[in-house]
């Protein structure tokens, strides 16, 4: 059992702690009843979708300063993982809205701002595969990488600057009830673990692609193929 | 009761898709890292 095996069993297993606190311990919401239950996981992939994309800022800046190879993979692996993250946030959300709106979607400024940071970071990857590797298409993916963090503030701010469907926040309001609150920050503690898990293994599979890129049996756009990491 | 289902029965297969596929590339990766 290698320690990438090791990690995502402590993190499987820490999700299944989450899990029974979501559908035993945490009590049925008066309004909403069952599907109030989506909101745990939905919110919580949601911030472990945005701390994946301030990896991918600060990676992006280091990489720009540095010319660290090592900053470029930190920023490829946190920038799959963060697009991953915000896929489950929005087919979770879609089923929410349908079960208390009666709709899968509406064009409001949160639901539309989070499409949008997932086409942002979706671009980035197709970026990073599509163009030809090297200095130059690294740096211009890390350019895409400062400036597409942009959206993470105005996807958080969105239910306040704009009157929208989706509901205002509710952690920082106080709104929930303690068995309900610690249900919802154990899940995120446990979603941000599952996160840094997939970070940790991404990031080794693009150093060995790095390494030996004919191994893997795709040619990913590298930059330390091109160029060696400086001496610190 | 049919989204809260749907909705984590989604999450369970994009995250353990993701995570069985990731795992299985680092492991041929590796296999063939040590081979060199």
């Amino acid at each position: 059992m290698t320690r990438y095996t090791r990690l995502t069993a402590a993190a499987v297993l820490l999700i299944l702690v989450a899990a029974a606190l979501i559908f035993v311990y945490a009590p049925e919401d008066y309004l909403q009843k069952e599907p109030q239950r989506i909101f745990y996981l939905h919110v919580s992939a949601a911030i472990a979708a945005f701390a994946c994309f301030a990896v991918v800022l600060v990676a992006s800046v280091v990489y720009l300063r540095t010319d660290s190879a090592s900053a470029d993979r930190l920023a490829r692996a946190a920038a799959l993982v963060g697009v991953v993250l915000t896929t489950v946030t929005l087919v979770m959300g879609m089923l929410y809205a349908k079960a208390i709106w009666g709709m899968f979607w509406t064009w409001d400024a949160r639901l539309t701002s989070t499409l949008v940071l997932w086409i942002i970071y979706a671009g980035y990857l197709m970026l990073r595969r599509l163009a030809e590797p090297g200095r130059q298409a690294a740096r211009f993916a890390a350019v895409v990488g400062i400036f597409g963090f942009i959206d993470v503030p105005i996807v958080y701010f969105s239910v306040t600057w704009w009157r929208t469907q989706h509901p205002g926040p509710v952690i920082v309001n106080d709104a929930l009830p303690p068995a309900m609150l610690l249900t919802f920050l154990v899940t995120m503690a446990c979603t941000l673990f599952l996160a840094a898990v997939m970070v940790a293994i991404r990031y080794r599979i693009e150093t060995l692609m790095d390494e030996a890129p004919s191994a893997a049996g795709v040619s990913l756009p590298s930059i330390a193929q091109h160029e060696p990491e400086p001496a610190r | 009761m049919i989204y809260l289902v749907a909705a984590y029965a989604s999450a369970v297969l994009i995250l353990g898709g993701y995570l069985a596929w990731s795992l299985r590339q680092l492991s041929e990766l590796s296999r063939g890292a040590d081979r060199k």
